[in-house]
């Protein structure tokens, strides 16, 4: 009789897995990308002077704060096609990565305009205001000045969203992405739903892996950017 | 092909994914209580660094904050039955494994990732409170269950509020995966409705109404609830 649980298929699912990390990694980084440029459109209204934007893109992150994942990438899925039929356009065979990328784009962007809302707000109004005294330009004071102290202080939280995102990212198998979980789902397929257990524990275990390493890659990025940072010693 | 929103089905499903917010709402406050004790106390073993419990709850709250909720529960919902399968053919009980309520799963897989989060939450939250407050509390007499009592984790709490609730939401928004253990909650009831007509975007929107909703109700009473915590903070002031 076959063993329940058979080690060597952590072993064996591994090489057939890592290759579609790739499509894991392409998904998570357009929506980076995207999600970080929406998201600072969304921090520039949180704070601007404008009541009606403010209310806007406050109402934007408290909504999708409040969506599971798995909701709004089904509603992306089914509603976004519905929507564009009343256009005229016809979008129900396109590639589901697109659905993806809009779905994770959407939340990124919440994750993002809070997080460079509470980095902009840690810095000081005097820093601007001692930059523009000198004879600085207010582009050159926030490029200069504002933006490399507010971006010490949003690193650590840009890596906990980066991560979110690529453990969110695993749910997009649900609507048909072969990433490295739809590759595991057809694998375990593949051998008649026997030996599922191993596959997922493989899965857990590169999921871990490159968590561990963004978490790394995301302190020593911090200890870069922070050496001109002078703080109280307090010890 | 644009038929426009169902709008009956719209409303019809809208009370059919609301009947799933008891289980809802059971999984979640059953993961918290096991949770929020389990978490203070993993935390303490951090803080205090206890030889071994130390590293064991470092692994798991990176194991739990490394990997995928959903993998989780595969898992869970993979192993478990195995495990106990093979427990009671050893002790010849006679109990289909595959008849246990999807509920339980839920409870274990939820507990289990919850508590990871909530050490952290803890750990953060026990770090901001002055040593001196529990020399100080020692000092006039109190034992080290009393001063954890009325003096840290007063202000601990504090501190740990927002997080809690954050995490009590994302536990309400990660609830919706126990579709993948057939666990009878909002997505899964609602999802089941539209599978006789088709009609996923009405389904999905009502999902999302309910979600919003619940989470919204969830964050009004935590506000609530830290408006009268903060009294604490302010008393030495």
């Amino acid at each position: 009789m076959e063993k329940y649980f058979d080690i060597s298929y952590i072993w064996n699912s591994l090489p057939v897995l890592l290759p579609f990390l790739r499509v894991t990694f392409m998904v998570a980084g357009l929506s980076i990308i995207f999600g970080t440029f929406f998201g600072l459109i969304l921090a520039v209204m949180k704070l601007g002077k404008s009541k009606v934007a403010q209310k806007i893109a406050n109402f934007y992150t408290t909504v999708l704060r409040c969506t599971p994942s798995i909701v709004l990438l089904f509603l992306v899925y089914y509603g976004v096609p519905a929507l564009a039929d009343n256009f005229g356009l016809y979008l129900h065979d396109l590639n589901t990565a697109v659905f993806v990328v809009i779905t994770f784009t959407l939340q990124f962007a919440a994750i993002m305009s809070e997080v460079i809302r509470s980095a902009y707000e840690s810095i000081e109004k005097g820093q601007f205001e001692a930059a523009v005294s000198v004879g600085l330009s207010p582009l050159q004071a926030y490029r200069r000045i504002i933006f490399p102290q507010a971006l010490v202080v949003g690193l650590p939280n840009f890596g906990n969203g980066l991560i979110a995102l690529l453990q969110e990212g695993s749910l997009a198998y649900t609507i048909g992405l072969i990433d490295i979980v739809g590759k595991a789902n057809l694998i375990i397929a593949a051998n008649y739903n026997t030996h599922a257990l191993e596959i997922f524990i493989a899965l857990a275990v590169v999921y871990w892996v490159i968590s561990i390493l963004i978490e790394k890659f995301f302190g020593k990025l911090e200890k870069v950017f922070s050496k001109g940072k002078q703080t109280i010693n307090t010890n | 092909m644009s038929e426009g929103l169902n709008y009956t089905f719209l409303i019809d499903t809208f009370f059919i994914a609301l009947s799933g917010v008891p289980i809802t709402l059971l999984v979640t406050i059953v993961a918290l209580l096991f949770a929020l004790p389990l978490g203070f106390l993993l935390a303490l073993t951090r803080i205090n660094q206890v030889p071994i419990l130390n590293w064991f709850s470092r692994i798991y709250v990176s194991f739990v904050r490394g990997t995928p909720i959903i993998i989780q529960i595969f898992i869970v919902y993979a192993s478990v039955p195995l495990i106990l399968s093979l427990f009671f053919e050893k002790y010849n009980i006679n109990i289909n494994v595959y008849n246990i309520n999807p509920i339980w799963y839920a409870f274990i897989v939820f507990s289990f990732s919850t508590t990871a989060i909530l050490i952290e939450v803890f750990r953060s939250a026990l770090s901001t409170v002055n040593k001196g407050q529990l020399e100080a509390a020692q000092s006039v007499g109190l034992s080290n269950f009393q001063a954890y009592r009325r003096i840290v984790i007063p202000q601990a709490l504090v501190v740990a509020m927002p997080n809690i609730c954050t995490a009590t939401v994302n536990l309400i928004k990660a609830t919706s995966l126990g579709y993948a253990m057939s666990l009878q909650e909002i997505t899964l009831k609602a999802k089941v409705a539209a599978n006789v007509g088709y009609n996923y975007v009405e389904a999905y929107i009502d999902i999302f109404l309910v979600y919003i909703i619940l989470c919204s109700l969830v964050e009004y009473g935590f506000k609530l609830y830290e408006k009268r915590l903060r009294r604490y903070k302010y008393v030495s002031a």
